[in-house]
């Protein structure tokens, strides 16, 4: 039994952007078309946000953001085709695109904006389909994809551990916690060890119960975790 | 007649179930021959290869599946038969060093994740369960592909989802969607 | 008796009500959605034996150390090597090869041509100074009757972030592309971030203090800042520009043999150094005396603007770039020839600005070079008749031979000294992944002359891997403090 979750240090993220493009590396996500829609896929997204002064005051910070793999899920309670599911051995909210119909409805439950749609086909510009990750299957359009923890990753360690007779997975690092440079995304599993002191979760008078620990030193910061600050955010 | 009209319509049914049933798979089933006619039952009782001998778990835990042309070569480089099989093999793959192109019998979709090692390692099976008795085999079952989803016929047979999901069910598995898909 | 249409009526109810029963109908429509599913253009992955290789980033001259993840002998992934990250561009380079705008052919015989029969001197223009290919240059153009070797001068050149308290940056981007990542940041709680530019940057709004500054008035701002530190070699200060006037505060405040540091280059076969041509800034060379000018901007890491250039080129010169796109010089030369990008390309790297000693480490390649490249290196040198096929392995035959410093080897992360290694496995393992360091000596305080020019310098055209441009304008890190 495992209860992945993550940590994630926002005063370290530097906003480099080295997480978004391991992870669509892993993860298969095609370069082309050229998206022209809002957001694109971005299964892991940063965030650029800021205290809202300007000048001598003003200060930014990032903010790495995923599916928050939510205990108590707004969007598998919504899906229609039931393709979304809060595997109980992991604690992963697997998102099925086989029996996405596509309605994304999903995508409206969300109160964290991390599902994508796949409005195209996926296209890869002739030759690079040689460098696609084995491991993660391709979507078509039509079909809503979200973070799985790597699950491609998660598979590949109980297929080691099971070679050696062993039930647990072994112990895996999903892409963006691997490539961080600074080290501010941490993996770990809840039921072995526990978040740091001062960690807050986003937006948690929702009860969705995420799995996504946050911290930061900067009070504002964590002010923008508590509730929606009433400025616009251009998240295109 | 009393029973005109009941006739024909029967003798409709008993049309459409023979085609259907018959005619049928031998219109929507390609055949198709494998690259090369192997014979299991000469590597297993003449040279007595075991299954795991060439069908191997690697190191990392995946499985090595059909083996690569290494494999073969690794005994193969000279003729160690007389058959005309084995010649050609060696003519237009070992010596040009041109893997064989296999036409997988148990062929899955790209969403399908399949790990033999936790069935050979945790659950114990053993390869006929779901494969079928293979190692006694003189040559290589018949192939025959879907024409139009491109899946092979044996799929359908033994290899669906909801083949996998009755083995597990039975055994008091848990599983998620995770488990089995990529 | 006869049929009537009625029989037939009952006979097709029948055919229809049996093919119900049979598995046809259901097959046929489990098949259509099946047929979709497999749409050309659907990738088909194969699996295959997980295997992992080692070799260094070429994309800048950090040269990060790169761990591949390969399936079948094909790199799927890339990673950093522990302790030594890889930056966001480096985790695309994967892609390079599938840009979208790159070139594949060009006209090779006809550059020579044109080379051979040109008037005037023939110029390399080398923007990326330091490595082997750069000796090749050099050695060549000496060979060459005419020839001369032009490079980007810059100022600064070598730094020593580990005793950097204050580091004033006037545009360069310190924590977004400046420098090696892992040293960068290994030294970032030691020291306070102070960005002067005219637009905020990625790294203006993450520095300390961020200061807008109008274009032309960097000296004062620079003279300003610098009253508040102490003369101590404990700051530093940059300049995406190479602005003397800015750069000179490191002379003011004692930075010089303490931040700012003189670094011995990584040694080379001594026949070279006595056969190759020496190094000129392309603003000294006599107005239209060029008649053919090569320029290496493959890998480029600076450019020098075209205002710069033109005016050296005589009416008839012809310019001969090697690059991946057009995007660069391609846009004034008459022939571009078409350049292997990282990761096909076999080349070392120069050393890093942030790198208190001298490296050596070599680029392998993890997928092979499409057919119509042209490897700007081996045509200069069959130009002036030059055998380089072996330069590289010289180079470290030269570097073995000195007996210093230590090898590091990423696959089993053990670092042994020079002394230790043989020849062969020497090259063996640079091949395989690995980095040559200098031994460390004191630190020595590099000459600076008291009137410097500006150097001719501007940002280079790169290509940009397809996802990392994709990810950046999607997520808007892109242009994120407009």
């Amino acid at each position: 039994m495992n209860r992945y979750a993550m940590s994630i240090d926002i005063d370290k993220c530097t906003g480099c952007g080295a997480c978004m493009i391991a992870c669509a590396v892993e993860n298969n996500v095609p370069p082309l078309p050229q998206s022209n829609d809002r957001k694109g896929i971005t299964w892991i997204r940063v965030f650029p946000v800021d205290n809202g002064e300007q000048g001598d005051t003003r200060q930014s910070a990032f903010l790495p953001m995923m599916c928050q793999q939510c205990d108590s899920t707004p969007c598998a309670s919504v899906c229609p085709q039931q393709a979304v599911q809060l595997d109980v051995k992991t604690g992963i909210v697997g998102q099925m695109p086989e029996r996405c119909l596509g309605c994304r409805y999903c995508m409206t439950a969300c109160p964290y904006h991390a599902r994508y749609f796949n409005w195209w086909d996926p296209k890869w510009p002739a030759g690079m389909e040689a460098t696609l990750n084995p491991d993660v299957a391709p979507r078509m359009r039509g079909v809503v994809e979200k973070c799985n923890f790597c699950h491609g990753r998660w598979h590949a360690a109980k297929e080691q551990a099971a070679s050696q007779g062993k039930r647990e997975a072994a112990d895996y690092t999903p892409a963006c916690a691997e490539s961080c440079p600074t080290g501010a995304i941490r993996f770990f599993d809840l039921l072995a060890g526990t978040p740091e002191a001062g960690s807050f979760r986003l937006l948690e008078k929702l009860g969705t119960e995420t799995k996504i620990y946050y911290r930061s030193k900067r009070a504002w910061v964590k002010g923008l975790a508590e509730a929606p600050d009433g400025k616009e955010h251009h998240l295109a | 007649m009393k029973y005109r009209g009941a006739i024909f319509f029967f003798v409709g049914v008993a049309a459409a179930l023979a085609l259907g049933w018959i005619g049928f798979p031998r219109v929507i089933y390609a055949r198709r021959v494998q690259p090369v006619n192997f014979s299991h039952k000469v590597h297993a009782e003449t040279a007595g290869s075991k299954c795991e001998d060439c069908h191997t778990l690697r190191a990392d835990g995946s499985f090595a599946g059909i083996p690569g042309l290494a494999q073969c070569a690794g005994c193969h480089t000279a003729p160690m038969g007389s058959t005309v099989a084995e010649k050609k093999f060696i003519d237009e793959y070992v010596t040009p060093k041109r893997e064989i192109a296999w036409a997988v019998y148990s062929q899955q979709p790209i969403n399908v994740y399949f790990s033999h090692a936790p069935h050979l390692k945790l659950a114990n099976l053993k390869c006929e369960k779901c494969h079928g008795d293979e190692g006694h085999a003189d040559g290589p079952r018949v192939y025959e592909q879907d024409r139009i989803g491109g899946y092979p016929r044996d799929v359908w047979r033994s290899m669906l989802m909801k083949d996998c999901i009755r083995c597990h069910h039975q055994n008091g598995l848990e599983h998620s969607c995770l488990d089995c898909h990529k | 008796m006869s049929s009537t249409r009625r029989d037939l009526l009952k006979m097709t109810a029948g055919v229809a009500a049996g093919t119900l029963f049979t598995p046809a109908p259901w097959r046929l429509i489990t098949d259509s959605a099946i047929l979709s599913e497999n749409w050309p253009g659907i990738f088909f992955s194969s699996h295959g034996a997980p295997t992992e290789k080692f070799t260094n980033c070429a994309l800048c001259t950090a040269g990060c150390a790169v761990k591949a993840r390969c399936v079948n002998d094909r790199p799927i992934s890339l990673a950093g090597v522990v302790k030594s990250p890889i930056c966001a561009l480096g985790l695309a380079g994967l892609h390079m090869p599938f840009h979208t705008a790159r070139i594949a052919h060009g006209d090779a015989e006809n550059a020579a041509a044109a080379v051979r029969a040109a008037q005037g001197k023939v110029a390399v223009l080398d923007l990326r100074p330091g490595r082997t290919a750069s000796w090749t240059y050099r050695r060549a153009m000496a060979a060459l009757p005419g020839g001369i070797y032009l490079a980007p001068q810059r100022i600064l050149n070598a730094v020593n972030l580990a005793a950097v308290k204050t580091l004033v940056s006037f545009g360069a981007p310190v924590l977004d592309g400046w420098g090696t990542p892992s040293k960068v940041l290994a030294a970032r709680e030691h020291f306070s971030l102070i960005q002067v530019e005219k637009d905020q940057s990625h790294t203006g709004l993450l520095a300390d203090r961020w200061i807008p500054v109008q274009p032309g008035n960097e000296p004062v701002v620079a003279q300003q800042i610098a009253r508040d530190l102490p003369a101590d070699g404990s700051s530093l200060f940059l300049s995406s520009a190479e602005l003397p006037s800015v750069l000179k505060m490191n002379v003011t405040l004692g930075n010089l043999g303490h931040t700012v540091i003189a670094r011995n280059e990584t040694p080379v076969p001594a026949a070279w150094s006595k056969q190759a041509a020496a190094v000129h800034a392309i603003q000294n060379v006599a107005d239209r005396s060029i008649g053919a000018l090569l320029i290496d901007e493959a890998s480029a890491d600076v450019a020098v603007p075209w205002d710069v250039i033109a005016p050296k080129l005589t009416n008839s010169a012809v310019v001969i770039t090697f690059a991946s796109t057009q995007a660069g010089y391609g846009r004034y030369a008459q022939f571009v020839l078409p350049a292997a990008v990282y990761p096909e390309v076999t080349t070392d790297i120069p050393t890093a600005i942030d790198s208190v000693v001298a490296t050596f480490r070599l680029a392998t390649p993890l997928m092979a070079a499409p057919s119509g490249v042209v490897d700007a290196a081996e045509f200069v040198a069959s130009l002036a008749k030059l055998d380089t096929k072996d330069a590289l392995q010289e180079r470290a035959a030269s570097i073995h031979a000195t007996g210093r410093g230590s090898l590091l080897s990423y696959s089993d992360q053990k670092s042994r000294p020079i002394k230790d290694v043989k020849a062969d496995q020497f090259w063996t393992a640079l091949n395989a992944g690995a980095c040559w360091s200098d031994s460390e000596s004191p630190l020595k305080a590099p000459r600076w002359e008291a009137t410097i020019a500006t150097p001719a310098i501007c940002e280079a055209v790169r290509p940009k891997p397809p996802l990392f441009t994709k990810l950046y304008e999607e997520s808007g890190l892109k242009g994120i403090a407009s």
